[in-house]
């Protein structure tokens, strides 16, 4: 019963810690607003919108205003819902991409780490193979061959290929940390591997494994993005890639100054969500260090 | 009853392709600890005093010789056989931040091991309660203030005590201090000690103390043994005020000698005595590890290693052709100039 | 010969307050700290973590790290001037050139890439030595008397050197370029019983043979017992007691003092003798506003230490004391 209320109260002044540390700098309260209004759009925005967005051939590349903030595209359709609706597609598959990433990057790096020996090496080469991969080429040969188009798909394919430096990392924070005093005074005790691994090691190569996993996320992001962009995966919903696309290639953004703001939206939401993030990754570490979370 | 029959260690590292160098820890070290009692190494940094430390803990794999716990050969178990012995020797090491999980809680940090040891036992969950609190109160802290709190909160001499606290919890039968205080604040250091001298009669846990500061050693085991550790090697061996008091093989002179006096206080030892030169692990003599660096040796030291015996009737056992007791520790100056 | 017999500069600090500013204010590491090295003597300043102590040799250096900084006081260096007002270039000329400092034997000061003498001729040059010959002659000289093999120790890397040789090696550098201030931190921390016994007698040597002014930064009351002539004890950003060491030793007069060289567990005589200080020494946070900084854990505490600060009391011994429970004379 104690226990319980104890454990709260752990998890409660864990809380209280995170919100301490995102206040300590406006930039990381803005970073947070920054993030949470792109999830809000990728949740909200479809019950805001139909799913064939309303579109007005008479009025296409509109002037902004108060009815198109951000004007129309080529058919006349408002960039700010297709921004808005294109939220949930790249989220998705960053999101997706990621947990994969965290889990197969945490698990590697933990065990290799911990365990060291022949397995160690055996999975550090396979990271390093993965490493090698040159990602982004490697995507555009396999929308070739297999599609793409589908979410989970194409959260498999970036998740799958972008492990390696989140397991190097944190293998590496696990090598440093085993020979510390409390890891080896937790084998002393006969305390289990699993307790070792998962109460002893975790927490403390949580801020690198969260640091590492949003900038994986960004990485993502820019991915997906492109692969829309180069017109490689079909143009079938919508998403920020789908528009720069359109943008540059049917409306001539590029020289045709009308067209601009269809072309500068899906940048400017880009730009915003990297910048949300890297400005939340700036009070990470102190979220996940009760020494920093508190003073 | 824990025993170390010729427990040898040599350690490889890997330089460059070709370079393998090894270094040799511990040369056959015979010790034992006796229920309740107290066993103090001392020695230079690369004597084998740590090394020696960690084997007994279980966190440095046997090599060579016997270790026998509870009339046991561990040294004949397979590896995973051995656990449940080595969890009976418990080790505090010297720096108490690194020792705790910076990221737990103390509360969580006694509970774990205390739960296992309740499942292990036999023991209701209420007796975990129970002897987290008890546990904190017996190595001076008081619970209600520590267990919600985070390591760095602590004072080092606070997580010092935390850490003897989880070195009991599982009951051990030794506690290993590898230079416990070195690292806390002089004026928190003798309470630390103490309570280490303290656990000794409360619980007849056992301590075999590790240290450079000779001082130390005496203060939790004046009533015990005390060896002397030269290069991996037993050079002196007796009871300590015995050996601190005269001791007889040169190099014990030496590492006597160089302890800072407290002048005022004190005066140094008449016989204080210097090395003729620093160490040089390089070197490997074929006699005495010493020899190169003795005031006293003759060309019989170098032939071959003196064995550890009481060679010329001395009241402890030492490792040298020519034993002879000197007063090299500071004694107290009389009052009066 | 490149030494010059300069007269050891005596070093004069007054009134110095070194505070830090951090989340809850500013808050002085230093208070008030009235000290005095006389010209060609050692001196040991002894204290705990927090004590203050290693800010108090920075700011001897004037090189107090934000967010500290010097908010009252001076520390006249003679022939220098008050170092705390020193900066840019001038500072830089004078550390090294006039005052030596050297780094905690636990730490690596030197550049692990590159040779101690590639590091003395960077030295050199950063100070614009024209004879570079005869700065590096000067340095095999000190090396020599230090016992060292000079030409081997020039040609080394800081791996190559045990740890008793980076500390000589610490003491060449500061002292190269002939500064008479000599500040050691912590000069025998992690250093063997044997290896602190000899770098503690080359600092006797040198200190004598170079004509200096030296202060050794410890937590080592031992270390100060060997090599000082005074002994300058602090508690909580306030030297609590000044003296002579051996009367200090035979004789402590503040309550700290004493507790401190009580719980100092010795060699010989009754183990028993040897009693733990109650409580714990205070950090930058929970030093007391007002009052004895002590109080929380002294045994002779009384109503007046709660609210005013114990001044520094020059005994008739010549030691100062800052303790209202001491009077003149008591002793």
């Amino acid at each position: 019963m104690t226990e319980r209320v104890a454990r709260v109260s752990v998890r409660k002044q864990f809380w209280r810690g995170v919100w301490r540390a995102l206040r300590r700098r406006p930039s990381r309260l803005i970073g947070l607003f920054i993030v949470l209004l792109f999830i809000f759009m990728a949740i909200a925005g479809s019950w805001f919108y139909p799913e064939r967005l309303p579109y007005d051939a008479e009025n296409i590349y509109a002037p902004i205003s108060w009815e198109h903030p951000l004007s129309t595209d080529f058919e006349g359709v408002d960039v700010l819902a297709l921004v808005i609706t294109g939220t949930q597609g790249v989220l998705l598959v960053a999101g997706a991409a990621g947990l994969l990433t965290m889990l197969i990057g945490t698990a590697v790096g933990l065990y290799s780490g911990y365990n060291r020996g022949i397995g160690d090496s055996i999975l550090m080469r396979i990271a390093d193979f993965v490493l090698t991969i040159p990602g982004f080429p490697l995507l555009i040969v396999l929308t070739t061959t297999i599609s793409l188009g589908s979410w989970w798909k194409m959260s498999l394919v970036l998740g799958l290929i972008g492990w390696g430096s989140l397991a190097r990392a944190v293998r590496s924070q696990t090598l440093s940390l085993r020979e510390r005093g409390f890891i080896e005074a937790a084998r002393g005790l006969g305390l289990p591997t699993r307790h070792i691994v998962t109460k002893e090691l975790l927490p403390n190569v949580a801020p690198f494994i969260a640091t590492n996993l949003l900038m994986a996320v960004t990485g993502y992001i820019y991915a997906q993005v492109g692969l829309y962009f180069l017109g490689v995966l079909p143009i079938d919903t919508s998403n920020w890639g789908v528009m720069l696309n359109a943008a540059v290639f049917q409306s001539g953004a590029l020289i045709s100054p009308d067209a601009l703001p269809y072309l500068l939206a899906p940048l400017g939401a880009i730009l915003l969500l990297t910048l949300g993030v890297v400005l939340i990754v700036d009070a990470l570490e102190e979220i996940f260090n009760p020494r920093l979370r508190e003073s | 009853m824990i025993e170390g029959r010729g427990i040898t260690k040599t350690f490889h590292t890997r330089g460059g392709m070709l370079a393998s160098k090894t270094v040799t820890a511990l040369r056959g070290v015979d010790f034992a600890i006796p229920r309740g009692g107290a066993v103090s190494f001392i020695g230079e940094s690369g004597c084998g005093k740590t090394t020696l430390g960690r084997i007994l803990a279980g966190l440095e794999p046997l090599e060579g010789g016997s270790l026998i716990i509870d009339n046991v050969d561990v040294s004949a178990l397979k590896p995973k056989a051995r656990e449940p012995y080595f969890r009976k020797i418990q080790l505090i090491h010297q720096d108490p931040y690194s020792a705790l999980n910076p990221t737990r809680t103390i509360e969580s940090t006694l509970r774990d091991p205390l739960r296992l040891r309740a499942a292990q036992t036999g023991r209701p969950e209420s007796w975990v309660n129970e002897q987290t609190e008890h546990l904190l109160s017996l190595v001076g802290l008081n619970p209600g203030y520590v267990l919600p709190r985070y390591p760095h909160q602590l004072s080092g001499g606070m997580r010092q005590r935390v850490v003897i606290a989880r070195a009991l919890t599982v009951e051990p039968e030794v506690l290993v201090a590898d230079e416990a205080v070195s690292m806390i604040d002089v004026s928190l250091r003798l309470g630390i000690l103490a309570l280490l001298r303290s656990l000794r009669e409360t619980l007849g846990v056992s301590v075999l103390f590790i240290t450079h500061d000779v001082a130390t050693a005496r203060y939790i085991g004046s009533d015990g043994e005390l060896y002397v550790l030269y290069r991996g090697s037993v050079v002196e061996r007796g009871a300590a005020e015995t050996v601190l008091a005269g001791p007889v093989h040169p190099y014990t002179q030496c590492l006597l000698s160089a302890i800072p006096v407290l002048h005022g206080l004190e005066k140094p030892g008449p016989d204080r005595l210097v090395p003729n030169e620093p160490l040089d692990e390089r070197k490997e003599p074929p006699g005495c590890l010493f020899e190169p660096r003795c005031p006293f040796a003759t060309a019989a030291c170098a032939q071959r290693p003196p064995q550890l015996g009481r060679l010329g009737d001395t009241i402890q056992d030492h490792a040298c052709l020519y034993p002879a007791t000197r007063h090299v520790v500071a004694v107290p100056a009389g009052h009066g100039h | 010969m490149t030494i010059t017999m300069v007269k050891a500069p005596a070093v004069s600090i007054s009134g110095l307050t070194v505070a830090y500013k951090t989340d809850a204010g500013e808050l002085p590491a230093v208070s008030q700290v009235d000290l005095e090295l006389a010209a060609g003597t050692i001196t040991g300043l002894v204290g705990e973590s927090g004590s203050g102590k290693s800010t108090l040799a920075l700011s001897l250096l004037g090189a107090v790290q934000k967010p500290g900084r010097v908010t009252a006081g001076s520390v006249v260096v003679d022939g220098i001037g008050d170092m705390a007002k020193l900066a840019g270039e001038e500072l830089r000329t004078v550390r090294g050139a006039k005052i030596g400092y050297v780094f905690q034997a636990a730490q690596n000061s030197l550049n692990p890439l590159k040779t101690v003498g590639k590091q003395l001729l960077d030295l050199g040059k950063a100070h614009k030595v024209r004879d570079l010959k005869g700065l590096l002659r000067h340095a095999k000289d000190l090396l020599d008397r230090m016992g060292l093999n000079a030409d081997r120790v020039l040609d080394a890397y800081q791996h190559e050197l045990s740890g008793g040789m980076r500390q000589r090696v610490g003491i060449m550098f500061a002292l190269v370029l002939n500064a008479h201030v000599l500040v050691l931190d912590e000069p025998t921390t992690a250093l063997d019983m044997i290896t602190q016994a000899n770098i503690l007698q080359i600092v006797r040597d040198v200190h004598k043979e170079q004509g200096l002014t030296t202060l050794v930064v410890t937590h080592d009351v031992g270390v100060v017992a060997e090599v000082a002539h005074k002994i300058a004890v602090m508690y909580g950003g306030r030297i609590v007691e000044h003296g002579p060491v051996t009367q200090v030793l035979a004789e402590p007069r503040h309550p700290y003092t004493r507790g401190l060289i009580h719980a100092i567990p010795r060699l010989t005589g009754d183990i028993s003798a040897a009693k733990a200080l109650p409580g714990t020494p205070p950090t930058l946070g929970t030093i007391p506003k007002q009052g004895c900084v002590f109080r929380e854990r002294c045994a002779l505490r009384m109503e007046v230490c709660e609210t005013v600060e114990p001044p520094a009391q020059r005994m008739l011994d010549g030691r100062t004391v800052a303790c209202h429970a001491v009077k003149e004379g008591a002793a």
